[in-house]
């Protein structure tokens, strides 16, 4: 299922059970939203091309009483309002839901503007923010219903299309906020969103030379499941990890289990990230291409990596 | 509105705005802050909107009127006002920007009575119209007042509000534009102009009423027959910064300069 599709049905059915449920976009649709739109038209409002008063409509309606959802490109909806989200959602704690759709590079072919590689940095440094980043429709739902009952202002960041399901239908464990998808002794792969499925390829490419790869999933970086976390990685008694992410390699998932190893006096783990550098493409392309010009294509995390790993030895 | 009867009486109003602008003056010397020049220019507004009962800003009930400070720093003003009225300790605003306060140089929601943290210029019009919205989407009767400045006019955010609000016809929203004329550092003239400023709002489908912000005839006169088209309302007060103590009024220093040595018998001299 699209993982888009998976987050409006899931808000329609929300909807539809609860007429305080109102969806504020700025002037960005999509296909699965136009039953909402259709049937629920007193429960959507498409403000216009206005992410600064989005947010202040949706601050507004959500102190007189309304459960409120906005949607937008998320390059638009954290970095032009982020005074907002900052002063009438993190610090006044309005339980308002910011859809970002487009984190990363799902919107490579429309440039620089419409990148989001800075989302999770910036919205991170919010007290009580909370940031979801699915990685497939299943996890997707669960979210929507999640937020809905939020009592925080949450932030979820969506990518494009039908995503491989890496979760069981019943799976039931979502508010763990992270989960270990795969179990392994030589490499723990930490990764969110998009690059959880090219760690799922990753694992598959190491173990043709016996690799063996753990891979842990985090789907809500903030508040992020320490607990959970550092069991997960002194269980597994890797000492080498790795993180994969669609962001900048400052302050994004690189930069948190960085902050989690040296916060917890972890010794002994060796820890390579694998991010978006800090600089900009000159030239433009799709999202592989960005991916290779950033050195997140898989050939090249796959060549680093035992490279990395050799070093070790 | 307000179902208690309406205090009409201008002298009552008066003396009351004499009251609250020499405990400002009080309270911004004992904390040695505060923007004195803007807390001035709106406090005849600000004591209109809260003692002449036109309209319902009781806690106790949930569909009470709503008043939001966007133009933030006038919040001496609004502080007086609101322990005046009961809502927390009077002794509680000699904590005014001391450690461990809740009363801080802007408006906070952990005030009581203050329903969104402001200071950020051109952020609390946005809020209010969400407001504003939420009541027509559940028709219910309460009005949202919201007090800008002039030069927060500067500020794009206001204008995305003042936009949505014209085009959704939210006729329970009521602004006040406190025109002082001055910004922080110049006047409004000279840095940028703000005027026409009935022809800009009237173009974005608002009705405009032009007051003296200083006059309480004008004043209740105002909210009191706010017309009931399909239109909001924004209300131009034309106001004096510093107003009520003389070497102040118009004086661009005031903005935020604490009054010292002679200024101070000086002042309250004057307000009493």
């Amino acid at each position: 299922m699209d993982i888009r599709d998976a987050l409006f049905d899931e808000l329609y059915n929300i909807a539809k059970n609860d007429s305080n449920v109102i969806l504020l976009t700025v002037d960005l649709g999509s296909f699965s939203l136009d039953k909402f739109k259709k049937d629920l038209k007193n429960q959507y409002i498409n403000i216009g091309v206005a992410e600064q008063n989005l947010v202040g409509i949706a601050a507004g309606l959500t102190l007189t009483g309304k459960n409120v959802f906005i949607y937008g490109i998320s390059a638009f909806v954290t970095s032009r309002c982020f005074e907002q989200i900052k002063i009438n959602l993190s610090y006044m704690n309005l339980p308002v839901k910011i859809i970002g759709s487009g984190p990363g590079f799902v919107y490579a072919n429309d440039g620089v503007t419409h990148n989001s590689t800075n989302d999770i940095a910036i919205m991170r440094t919010l007290p009580n923010m909370v940031i979801y980043s699915p990685c497939d429709a299943i996890t997707m739902s669960n979210i929507a219903k999640m937020s809905y009952k939020s009592k925080n202002p949450v932030y979820i960041r969506v990518d494009k299309g039908e995503l491989p399901q890496l979760y069981e239908n019943n799976y039931d464990n979502f508010s763990d906020g992270l989960s270990l998808l795969k179990t392994g002794k030589d490499l723990l792969i930490i990764t969110t969103g998009i690059m959880t499925h090219q760690a799922i390829k990753l694992s598959e490419k190491l173990k043709l030379i016996n690799i063996d790869v753990g891979i842990i999933d985090i789907y809500r970086i903030k508040p992020l499941n320490k607990k959970l976390l550092l069991t997960f990685i002194k269980e597994s008694k890797i000492k080498n990890i790795i993180t994969l992410e669609e962001h900048s390699i400052i302050g994004g998932i690189g930069s948190i289990i960085s902050e989690l190893i040296i916060d917890n006096e972890i010794n002994n783990i060796r820890l390579k990230r694998f991010a978006i550098s800090d600089k900009y493409s000159e030239k433009h392309g799709n999202r592989e291409w960005l991916h290779s010009f950033y050195g997140l294509d898989i050939e090249n995390i796959f060549n680093e990596t035992i490279k990395w790993l050799k070093y070790n030895d | 509105m307000n179902k208690e009867t309406v205090n009409l009486d201008t002298n009552y109003l008066k003396n009351k705005a004499n009251f609250i602008r020499n405990k400002v003056l009080d309270m911004i010397i004992l904390a040695n802050k505060g923007h004195i020049g803007g807390a001035f220019s709106c406090t005849d507004i600000i004591v209109s909107i809260y003692y002449s009962n036109i309209f319902n800003f009781n806690p106790k009930e949930k569909e009470r009127d709503k008043f939001i400070l966007s133009k933030g720093h006038s919040c001496p003003t609004l502080y007086v006002v609101l322990a005046d009225l009961g809502y927390f300790p009077v002794s509680e605003l000699d904590t005014f920007c001391k450690n461990d306060t809740r009363l801080e140089g802007h408006p906070d929601i952990n005030i009581p009575g203050i329903d969104v943290t402001t200071g950020s210029l051109g952020q609390g019009l946005s809020v209010g119209s969400g407001m504003a919205l939420s009541a027509k989407l559940d028709n219910k009767d309460f009005k949202t007042i919201v007090l800008i400045g002039d030069c927060e006019c500067h500020e794009g955010s206001i204008w995305e509000s003042v936009m949505f609000s014209g085009h959704h016809k939210l006729n329970n929203l009521i602004v006040i534009l406190d025109h002082n004329k001055q910004c922080a550092t110049d006047f409004e003239e000279d840095i940028i102009n703000i005027t026409p400023i009935t022809d800009k709002w009237k173009a974005f489908n608002w009705d405009v009423v032009t007051i003296n912000g200083h006059s309480f005839d004008e004043l209740l006169n105002c909210f009191s027959t706010i017309k009931n088209t399909q239109k909001p309302t924004i209300i131009i007060a034309e106001t004096i910064k510093g107003k009520g103590v003389s070497f102040m009024e118009k004086e661009l220093i005031w903005h935020h300069t604490v009054p010292k040595n002679d200024k101070i018998q000086i002042a309250k001299n004057e307000l009493r």
